[in-house]
């Protein structure tokens, strides 16, 4: 019966979120997704494309600083709510796999720190790494952190460099997404750290919810075996269904 | 549970915060746009809302008419002249969009949708301008228009609007109505079909060139080509046809990659495909070529002015403009046709001196002239094009543009940043007056793309009218620059300049314009006045003192030095052989199809018609005209048959406007200004065109201040 109720909730929960629009405020971010559409002549998208830029580039130029910042707050926090599934998903395998809060701390500051490293170090050039190739592997680390959280009671000490690794990763597929933002020159290091601090409230917030949805409504603790176990075996059919479907993609 | 239901209600509700003011089931043209500036909401007009609001407009605008018609009472300048200008509300607004996209962004559905609508559109008003029963209530008014009391500007209306209908054919019997409908219709698809077919002969060549065959061309133009080559590669359906392109370099007949080959390979073999591509488009004999139909057009044309009355298309078309009949546009252009000549027979001589000094055998031919003229240019008039460019970035000419008229109207432009348009490329700007009111919106759409007609023009989103209520226009100007490579500022030629001024002159037109009825607003005049207000402002882009206030370099900020400046200008009047030749042999060209009778234009051959024309006139066999027929959409296609001349009467005009200026010994003398404003641009066609003229300069035009700004009067 609680199992039935958590897939309904968790169904909800990931239908609404997907379902969230931007504010039209925000162009920046809104032109990303309309990067996206469907071209049938390939040349006429290159050019939109290229068309794209420009204009980011114009609207950025025309911004003063404090905006800029915001939108890149935004835009990290965006990619970890709503866009960034994968990573909730993520942060929820390290959530479930706690015994104890100062455990997932330590857990989420090494995620944190590893992939604020490959974040920067790729927003400078200075890694590089096919983007296909670490969505696939990004689906493989959530199938990794929810199968090993079926399988053992307790975190190895493993756990932490595990996470580290994994968080260096996920890095780079933040780098990504901010390579297509455009960072503008003159105001790099501000609006990486702003686009950074996006992506730790993003973080925060998928586990603030996590806990109080718990906590509250389920009045359970959020160690327990019976949550535990069944969220944890969803989160690796999701991440093994990307990971299928990004490989086919590859 | 019960909280779990409260919480998932709650994300629901957040999720369901809809920002678009639009109703998304609702055709965007059907509902009211509180879009900033009533900018059409173009993210929310998908290709399927077109053909539904095209045929609800047409309907309300049928209905419209029929309230005029059915009022039971006597007809009155106000409550039919006046309430015409009220119809078609939504038509106009459609067809604002439509026309506007179908052009510079268009599509396979729009094309489509534009072959559908163009024979319906053309039978539409039809439907109006042949109503007896409107021209009926129309022409009682006009027979007692000495009795009432009118301003100048409703009895030009009054005016206009009974010429229309009587150019329309509302003087002729049933079987002569029937039979222009039928033209009309004909002669609308055609139009749409030759366009069409141009389209795609100009994006159907590419030359495909390897590394070894760059000889001559720079670095940008190589990365030009390069980057053309990767976009054709990752465009291709199959792996195989991908292949072709890959380390290859592609060259297309659009001009802005012919014309930087053609003026730097020196690889002639090249050179002259390249050139053939260009010349040859809708003389293919293939599916897409234009030959039959261009024919067919101009005997349709023919056979129409014959049942009009008129002895051919032309006498129709000039009746209603600035110069009334053919005798005086030949008078005109024949004129300025031996000066020409003259001129480029001096170029000719020139190029072939460079040629034989590189020790090269051949004669000099029309696929040699850039490349040659440009060496001439370099050795006569040491001008390099490259050296000029980084001072003409594209936001320092803007400036450019902006700063002059403010100097001129004291007009201040705000790019707006919010708007979502129907390209990225496309950008916005708040027009506001001297005194700071709104005076309307600029959108300038500058790059070339592949989906979008080459050439450049100035068009409208929505128009100017003080009838119901300040309504202030939106105008757009397109052109075709080569958009930026990387990271590096997208900077023009000195051409590219003058264009942007050119259509910006347009958009003044249409910006500045002040009239109470929308159909006269703005460029609304006869096509031969129509271009005085852009090809005037084309004056201040080559004046040294506008030119240095925005001419800086991209990289050093440097201003543009005085020795550039001199040799740009003294190099502007270099080619005007050439120019002026081409343009002629065009504008001659166009005037010859036009003045045939209908007997004269069954079954022509448009090739053999062709030659045997710029025969006629003694056309060089090293230029081509400016357009040959099968690729001559301004008359085929476009709205200028028997009008392509006009330009150059324009130059008359504006050269001799300009000089007023110079005789006031301030380009920005205030004045004179002022004067041109409240002649001209703000005037609309709520004047006759020849009295607007007269108003500023105080005569008719002379021909002398235009054969020395071209250097064709013999001092050079």
């Amino acid at each position: 019966m609680r199992v039935h109720e958590i897939i309904i909730f968790c169904f909800l929960f990931c239908v609404s979120f997907n379902a969230f629009s931007h504010n039209p405020e925000d162009f920046v971010i809104a032109e990303i997704e309309r990067g996206q559409m469907n071209f049938e002549n390939e040349e006429i998208a290159a050019e939109y494309g290229a068309a794209l830029k420009r204009q980011r580039a114009r609207r950025l130029a025309a911004m003063p600083l404090y905006k800029k910042f915001y939108i890149f707050v935004k835009a990290g926090f965006e990619h970890i709510i709503p866009q960034g599934l994968d990573h909730i998903l993520f942060v929820l395998g390290l959530f479930f796999s706690c015994i104890t809060f100062r455990s997932l701390l330590w857990q989420v500051t090494a995620f944190t720190v590893a992939h604020s490293i490959t974040l920067v170090l790729a927003a400078q050039g200075l890694v590089q790494l096919r983007g296909d190739i670490v969505e696939i592997i990004i689906a493989l680390s959530i199938v990794w952190i929810a199968v090993e959280n079926c399988l053992y009671k307790e975190t190895s000490k493993w756990r932490y460099l595990v996470v580290f690794s994994f968080g260096l990763l996920h890095g780079l597929g933040f780098a990504a997404l901010l390579t297509q933002y455009g960072l503008p020159k003159e105001n790099f290091i501000s609006l990486l750290l702003a686009f950074n601090i996006g992506v730790e409230f993003g973080q925060l917030a998928v586990l603030v919810i996590a806990f109080l949805l718990i906590k509250l409504v389920l009045r359970k603790n959020w160690y327990s075996n019976q949550i535990k176990i069944p969220a944890s075996i969803i989160i690796a059919l999701v991440g093994l269904f990307w990971f299928v479907e990004r490989v086919f993609q590859f | 549970m019960r909280k779990l239901v409260f919480i998932s209600a709650l994300l629901l509700i957040v999720a369901c915060q809809q920002e678009s003011k639009m109703d998304p089931n609702i055709n965007p043209f059907f509902q009211s746009w509180d879009t900033a500036y009533e900018v059409p909401p173009f993210m929310d007009i998908k290709d399927e809302h077109y053909m539904p609001a095209f045929k609800k407009g047409m309907e309300e605008n049928l209905s419209d008419i029929d309230e005029i018609v059915n009022n039971s009472e006597a007809p009155t300048f106000s409550n039919t002249i006046e309430e015409l200008e009220r119809t078609g509300k939504l038509l106009g607004k459609v067809s604002r969009v439509f026309s506007n996209l179908a052009s510079s962004n268009t599509n396979p559905q729009l094309q489509e949708l534009q072959r559908e609508l163009s024979p319906m559109l053309s039978a539409h008003y039809d439907k109006i301008s042949l109503n007896e029963e409107l021209f009926k209530r129309v022409e009682a008014i006009w027979q007692d228009k000495d009795a009432i009391e009118l301003t100048s500007e409703q009895r030009k209306l009054l005016n206009d609007t009974r010429k229309q209908f009587v150019r329309s054919g509302a003087l002729m019997n049933e079987k002569e109505k029937k039979q222009i409908t039928e033209i009309n219709s004909k002669i609308s698809g055609l139009s749409t079909s030759f366009g069409q077919n141009l389209l795609a002969e100009t994006n159907g060549f590419e030359l495909i060139l390897e590394n070894s065959d760059l000889d001559g061309l720079s670095e940008g133009i190589i990365a030009a080509a390069s980057e053309a080559a990767s976009q054709k590669m990752e465009k291709a359906e199959t792996k195989e046809e991908g292949e072709k392109y890959k380390d290859k370099f592609v060259f297309t007949p659009h001009r802005s990659s012919m014309y930087p080959f053609l003026t730097e390979s020196t690889r002639r073999d090249l050179r002259e495909q390249l050139y053939n591509s260009y010349v040859m488009r809708g003389d293919n004999n293939n599916e897409t070529d234009n030959k039959e139909i261009a024919a067919q057009i101009a005997k349709l044309r023919a056979e129409r002015a014959e049942i009009m009355g008129y002895k051919s298309h032309a006498h129709f078309v000039l009746d209603d403009n600035m110069l009334k009949t053919p005798e005086e546009v030949y008078d005109l252009l024949t004129k300025l046709w031996e000066p020409a000549v003259k001129r480029a027979k001096v170029e000719i001589a020139d190029m072939q001196a460079v040629a034989d000094a590189e020790g090269q055998v051949f004669e000099v031919a029309a696929w040699d002239w850039w490349h040659y003229s440009e060496k001439v240019r370099k050795e006569k008039y040491n001008l390099d094009e490259s050296a000029i460019k980084p001072y003409l970035s594209l936001d320092n000419v803007l400036e450019g543009v902006f700063s002059t008229t403010n100097k001129l109207w004291g007009l201040s432009f705000t790019e707006i940043f919010d708007i979502d348009l129907y390209h990225p490329d496309a950008r916005i700007w708040e027009v506001k007056d001297k005194d700071g009111s709104h005076l309307g919106i600029f959108i300038g759409d500058y790059f070339t793309r592949s989906n979008k007609r080459g050439g450049a023009w100035m068009s409208s989103f929505k128009g100017q009218s003080n009838l119901d209520g300040r309504e202030r226009p939106i105008i757009v100007n397109v052109c075709n620059f080569p958009a930026p490579v990387g990271d590096k500022p997208a900077l023009l030629s000195f051409d590219n300049v003058v264009t942007l001024f050119h259509e910006f002159g347009h958009a003044m037109h249409g910006t500045l314009t002040d009239v109470t009825y929308g159909s006269m607003a703005g460029t609304s005049g006869p096509r031969d006045f129509i271009e005085l207000p852009s090809q005037l402002l084309e004056h201040w882009a080559s004046e040294p003192e506008v030119l240095k206030s925005f001419a800086t370099h991209y990289e050093t900020g440097e201003a543009i030095p005085d020795d550039l400046i001199d040799k740009l200008l003294n190099a502007s009047k270099f080619n005007q052989g050439f120019i002026n030749t081409e343009y002629l042999a065009a504008s001659l060209l166009d005037m010859d199809w036009h003045s045939i009778s209908a007997e004269q234009a069954q079954q022509l051959d448009a090739n053999k018609f062709e030659s045997e024309s710029l025969k006629k006139y003694g056309l060089l066999d090293e230029i081509a005209p400016r357009y040959r027929t099968t690729y001559f959409a301004h008359i085929f296609s476009g709205g200028y048959s028997s009008g392509y001349y006009s330009y150059v009467h324009a130059a008359v005009l504006d050269s001799d406007a300009f000089e007023a200026f110079k005789e006031a010994g301030d380009v920005f003398d205030a004045e004179l200004s002022l004067k041109l404003r409240e002649t001209i641009y703000s005037k609309g066609s709520t004047e006759d065109a020849m009295d607007l003229f007269v108003n500023f300069r105080g005569r008719k035009a002379i021909i002398e201040p235009l054969l020395k700004v071209r250097g064709l009067d013999g001092s050079k």
